[in-house]
């Protein structure tokens, strides 16, 4: 293995990939630019503003207030409820986000299955709507009074139906449910995952015998472990932004009783309706370390379940 | 030292991606349900009801062309690069968006007000800028807290102005150094701008007295009188009874008026809730403090301003919401009310409510209700009638570059544009000469014959004080208050005595709480 010296060393290039290089670097460096300016910049922007006390709802001489704003934080009960809410939501919405997409694409992989090109447009159709549209329409179907779904089931017999969102029971399956109206981009890369397994591995296994549970569990699932693992890094990251679906079908009030008041949808309010900014901010820069944390947790456990071909393993 | 490779790798990786991840929101990445696809950067937010006294519901708006090649009006979620003052001219910027004003058509009609000022005189550029509803007060902060606030910002009400409290200049100098003459005005409507400690923060511009709205055809399909038209006056039953116009007597029509699919009213035994068809009252925008203050004045905040409380004629307008709601079912709950057929939060509005008590800006909103509605006086309360009141009109702030030139601008919005300023906004003049007029332009687009006299007549049964007062910490204190409300419309089977010895106790909370460590 390289060295962290070595990997630093630039190798001499000769001219002509020396340009290719600097041809390349100008191409990347717009994005680089846009990287700086719009994120990195305004992130440690609001770090400083973290240790200050800007807010646009009071007159006060800007000055710096050290942890306050995280000390603030161990005591504020709303945000504690929106940390729960949160890992909540995470707890249902992650095992299925990542399980439904996955099994759509197995399904869509299977060489039994007509019209594979009808069913994959028709999985990755509504991805293309606009979410808040999606949202909106989802809201309407899930209206426990006015809402198609329920009205369905009243007419099949079912006397009391789902208060869906407007249940602090059924709240989280609702929004799961609405989530998943946005699977069809997950359902392409699993499905262009499950196509780039060697069909090699499937012979192998089916001449030692096995069966379809042992092809997936030996075969499928550790050839897709990478995109899993991808798919799982992003979920969490959205799930603790989570944020666009409570703000449009709560107004942001979190109702049912605080149900819906996300970490995120609290951040945005302590910024945007509060105008408390050190505050908000203060929330940001927590969030962003909470997200960090679990992601290098799930990429230091990654060397114990994710399988990447070709890779040499240390003892 | 040997640095394993790998060490140093898994952390940098997973900061990129952590970065990646919450740069670019919209990436088409595999989804679990929990991933937005869209940017979470300060969507437009659906409201149920306008949170100011506006004339007209906040609507994300486009500028309109202008003819001219004055300085454009701007409507955008932030503040838009300002055109350069012209040559030996102070620029005056005037701010709008914390109310009514960012309509397509309002906005061309400011612009013009803006355009003819520009031609009127060669000291002053006034520039208009107009920001949407849902993103001014946050842009309006943003730009104070930056040193670049908008000199003039309206049409504002209480509410609105309270969000920005103790920024407001004091006018008392400028009427006086320029002999402006309040007695134009009612008295009382200029001392509804007196604010101990502030001085006179605005002057009288519209006001929206508040009033009974009902659709006729209703009332006469159930074969019921309409609701009184003056003030004082009882409501006849059509067996000759007379009773006093009270709450009680509102509930008791609001439940003939309630309807099933079976054509059953909500005083029949076999009343199917689960089917109604048509509501008997709806309180229609009003905010937990304006729905209390219909049965009496209040505030939030005692009189040493540190101290929540509810007000107890408060505590029983919420009572007679909820069970309207819950119990009685003559009030539409909050899944039914943000239902398509029930007009998506103004359900007024859908032509399947009856009743519908509000104020004078609703006639923005109520286009889609069919031509035959009518309004009544407010009802009393243990023998009291408060019909609550919102007013709005243009301020100066404290932090302006420019107050003289801003007060001029101000006399002009007041003055000679205020007629076609009022129009558009559908507020009634506060300057008592110009109210015919205005009923009159009402009266072209309401050809009903609709009996405004009542507006007119219910401005000497104000709240005072008003219900959009101070109070500590205003924003989070005003949000508190929505989402209090929104559990009303929404939670069937609450304590509401519990419920409100809860809000206090969270309004005194949030009323503690330092801003700033």
């Amino acid at each position: 293995m390289n060295s962290f010296k070595e990997l630093l060393t630039i190798p001499r290039l000769k001219p002509i990939a020396r340009r290719e290089a600097l041809q390349g670097l100008a191409f990347i460096s717009i994005w680089f630019i846009g990287f700086f300016i719009f994120t990195l910049i305004p992130m440690l922007a609001t770090l400083a503003f973290s240790f200050s006390n800007i807010n646009l709802a009071q007159e006060e001489a800007l000055r710096f207030v050290g942890f306050g704003n995280y000390q603030k934080m161990l005591s504020d009960s709303s945000l504690r409820n929106a940390l729960g809410v949160t890992l909540k939501y995470a707890l249902i919405a992650l095992p299925v986000g990542l399980a439904v997409p996955f099994a759509v694409a197995v399904l869509l992989n299977n060489k039994h299955l007509r019209a594979k090109g009808f069913f994959r447009v028709m999985f990755y159709l509504p991805y293309v709507i606009p979410f808040v549209a999606g949202i909106f329409a989802w809201g309407g179907l899930l209206n426990p009074e006015q809402g198609w779904i329920n009205q369905t089931l009243e007419a099949l017999g079912v006397q009391n139906p789902p208060g869906w969102l407007n249940d602090p029971l059924w709240v989280y399956p609702s929004l799961v449910i609405l989530g998943l109206w946005g699977i069809g981009s997950a359902v392409i890369i699993y499905l262009a995952s499950l196509q780039g397994v060697p069909t090699e591995l499937y012979d192998a296994a089916k001449v030692d015998g096995a069966g379809w549970w042992a092809t997936m569990r030996n075969v499928t699932l550790p050839m897709m472990s990478p995109v899993i693992f991808y798919s799982l890094v992003l979920g969490i990251v959205g799930v603790f932004q989570y944020f666009l679906v409570p703000l449009v079908v709560t107004d942001g009030t979190g109702r049912p009783g605080g149900a819906t008041m996300f970490f995120n949808l609290y951040m945005y309010k302590t910024f945007f309706t509060f105008q408390n900014m050190s505050y908000g901010a203060a929330q940001a820069w927590v969030l962003f370390i909470l997200i960090l944390v679990v992601t290098i947790f799930l990429f230091w456990s990654s060397k114990y379940w994710v399988y990447y071909a070709g890779e040499t393993r240390e003892g | 030292m040997k640095i394993s490779f790998r060490w140093t790798l898994i952390p940098a990786l997973a900061l990129l991606l952590v970065f990646a991840a919450c740069a670019a929101p919209a990436t088409p990445a595999p989804q679990p349900t929990a991933v937005p696809a869209q940017p979470t950067a300060a969507p437009a937010q659906p409201t149920e009801a306008p949170a100011q006294p506006t004339a007209a519901p906040a609507q994300p708006t486009e500028a309109p062309a202008q003819p001219t090649t004055a300085p454009e009006a701007t409507v955008a979620p932030t503040a838009t690069a300002l055109p350069t003052a012209a040559a030996g001219r102070t620029q005056i910027r005037w701010f709008v968006g914390l109310g009514t004003g960012t309509d397509p058509a309002q906005v061309t009609v400011q612009q013009e007000m803006v355009d003819k000022f520009n031609a009127s005189q060669d000291k002053i550029q006034l520039v208009l800028e107009v920001v949407a509803y849902d993103a001014a007060r946050d842009a309006l902060a943003t730009q104070i807290a930056s040193g670049n606030p908008p000199d003039i910002v309206g049409p504002v009400g209480v509410s609105g102005a309270e969000a920005f409290h103790g920024q407001w200049l004091d006018l008392a100098p400028l009427i006086e150094k320029n002999n402006y003459d309040l007695t134009q005005y009612d008295k009382g409507a200029v001392d509804f701008y007196k604010v101990g400690g502030e001085g006179q923060i605005g002057i009288p511009f519209a006001i929206f007295p508040s009033a009974v709205f009902y659709q006729r055809d209703m009332f006469d399909e159930a074969d019921l009188n309409y609701p009184p038209h003056k003030y004082g006056e009882k409501y006849k039953w059509k067996d000759g009874t007379e009773e006093e116009w009270t709450y009680d007597t509102l509930r008791k029509l609001a439940l003939l008026l309630t309807v099933d699919k079976n054509n059953k009213d909500a005083n029949d035994a076999a009343f199917d809730t689960k089917n109604i068809v048509q509501y008997g009252y709806e309180p229609q925008y009003q905010d937990l403090r304006a729905v209390g203050s219909y049965f009496g004045a209040g505030s939030f905040v005692a009189a040493d301003e540190k101290t929540a409380q509810i007000p107890p004629q408060w505590a029983d307008a919420w009572k007679w919401v909820y069970d309207g709601v819950w119990k009685e079912h003559f009030i539409a709950n909050g899944p039914t009310r943000e239902s398509q057929e029930f007009g998506q939060g103004n359900p007024f509005n859908s032509g399947k409510v009856a009743t519908a008590l509000t104020h004078l800006w609703y006639t923005c909103c109520v286009t889609d209700a069919g031509g035959n509605w009518d309004v009544a006086v407010a009802p009393s309360y243990k023998g009291k009638t408060t019909a609550n009141f919102n007013a709005d009109t243009f301020r100066i702030l404290k932090a302006s570059k420019h107050p003289d030139e801003a007060f001029t601008v101000l006399t002009y919005l007041l003055g000679d544009a205020s007629l076609d300023l009022l129009k558009i906004y559908g507020g009634m003049p506060a300057r008592t000469a110009d109210q015919k007029a205005f009923f009159d332009s009402l009266n072209e687009t309401w050809k009903q014959k609709v009996d405004w006299q009542v507006f007119v007549d219910g401005i000497a049964y104000a709240d005072n004080p008003s219900f959009e007062g101070y109070m500590p910490n205003y924003n989070e204190s005003f949000d508190l208050a929505n989402v209090f409300l929104n559990k009303l419309y929404t939670t069937d089977g609450l304590d509401m005595d519990k419920e409100i010895a809860q809000f206090q106790k969270d309004l005194q909370a949030v009323f503690d709480k330092k801003a700033t460590p």
